[in-house]
């Protein structure tokens, strides 16, 4: 910085003021204000609107041109090509899934992250968290069995089935790995392939009801934090 | 706990934080000749508050200052001083720069209000030239510019200021 400049700063006058900033401050928050989100000027909403346009009439055409190419289209389960690339955007999605979901009494939510020069699907984070979840539940779940808590076993069992019925969805015979469902689908989802995963998780979480839960603990075993079942 | 009452806390917390910009806009007033530097300062807080939504989730500071500038145009209006020139000047209230060197006052006064609230903003008023690109209305590359000719600008006017105040001699120019 030049020595004009500085002695420009030098220069800034000091001025003391004598407001009363508690009784400022006070006088002010006791009134109201406006609780809507700031409005839109007439140019932004013109922006938005044609941009609105833009995207329906690009859906249209990607839709069509899926139809035509993969036999799936964007109104039913079809072919995912959105990409997440970057691990701020990555543990965003991961972290509006997490409220979404539950986990067990105790438990936090485990720092997860994109991997460097990784790309994947905006549906993944969320697929990631439910993951977590459905683990998480599970072996509470053991936990409960071992320690003849019957609640905390309700609890879990009541737990997973949410997953099951809201986050958890199987894809259509012969899709394609990359595959999502119809659009508005509200994340967070797993999606399991039709190939009778889902039946056997739901006999599991059955039979774990029933007093036999020889598959849950081997589901915690296998899935759940190492060393700790 | 209600929704309604956790929102109202929120709103305070986050209005809390604006509200530690206060003497910034005091001084700002102040260093722009407001008459009344305290109540520009009340005023433009009590519309912060009101537009709390509306303030940017990061530095609120070029908003408040934006505000606390339409605040100063207006107490100009209402006390009758001098209309600037044209528009551009229109846009800028002249600052009336007292500082605690005459001789740098001297040299602000000689710059053109843009150049002077330009320079102004990032050295008394701690903006980055983005930051004031925003307060200024104008893209950063143009504020970047304006502040450098109103760099060079002050520094010619300063070293004339003190050649006359010496009479002997010019102070040689540094770069920025």
């Amino acid at each position: 910085m030049s020595r004009s400049m500085e002695r420009l700063d030098r220069a800034r006058p000091d001025i003391a003021d004598t407001i009363d900033r508690n009784a400022l401050f006070a006088q002010i928050v006791a009134t109201a204000h406006d609780h809507e989100q700031p409005q839109m000027s007439r140019s932004n909403r013109r922006r938005l609107a044609i941009g609105c346009i833009a995207v329906v009439v690009l859906c249209l055409s990607a839709g069509t041109a899926l139809a035509v190419t993969s036999g799936f289209h964007l109104f039913g389960w079809h072919t995912d090509t959105t990409i997440v690339k970057s691990p701020r955007a990555w543990q965003r999605l991961y972290r509006d899934a997490t409220r979404q979901l539950t986990l067990p009494p105790g438990q936090h939510w485990p720092n997860r992250t994109l991997p460097p020069d990784t790309v994947t699907s905006r549906t993944q984070p969320g697929g990631t968290a439910v993951a977590i979840s459905q683990t998480a539940w599970e072996c509470y779940w053991v936990d409960a069995i071992r320690h003849g808590d019957a609640a905390a076993g309700r609890q879990a069992h009541a737990a997973l089935d949410d997953l099951l019925a809201h986050h958890i969805l199987v894809a259509p015979s012969g899709s394609p790995e990359n595959v999502a469902p119809p659009a508005g689908t509200r994340p967070p989802f797993a999606i399991f392939a039709s190939d009778g995963g889902i039946q056997y998780v739901r006999r599991m979480y059955r039979d774990a009801a029933n007093g036999h839960p020889a598959s849950l603990i081997q589901s915690c075993r296998a899935n759940g934090p190492a060393g700790t079942r | 706990m209600t929704d309604t009452h956790t929102q109202a806390e929120s709103a305070e917390a986050r209005f809390a934080e604006v509200f530690q910009n206060l003497a910034s806009i005091v001084r700002y007033a102040a260093a722009r000749g407001s008459r009344d530097p305290e109540g520009i300062a009340a005023e433009v807080m009590t519309i912060a508050w009101r537009r709390l939504p509306s303030l940017p989730d990061d530095d609120p500071r070029p908003w408040l200052f934006v505000t606390a500038r339409n605040l100063l145009m207006a107490e100009r209006r209402r006390t009758g001083r001098q209309a600037p020139l044209d528009q551009h000047q229109a846009e800028t209230p002249a600052p009336e720069a007292e500082s605690g060197d005459p001789a740098v006052t001297a040299a602000l006064m000689e710059l053109r209000p843009a150049d002077r609230d330009a320079l102004l903003l990032v050295s008394w008023d701690d903006l980055t030239p983005a930051q004031a690109a925003r307060v200024a209305g104008i893209s950063p590359v143009a504020f970047r510019v304006r502040l450098y000719r109103a760099r060079r600008r002050f520094e010619q006017a300063l070293s004339a200021q003190r050649g006359g105040m010496n009479g002997s001699h010019t102070v040689g120019m540094e770069s920025t």
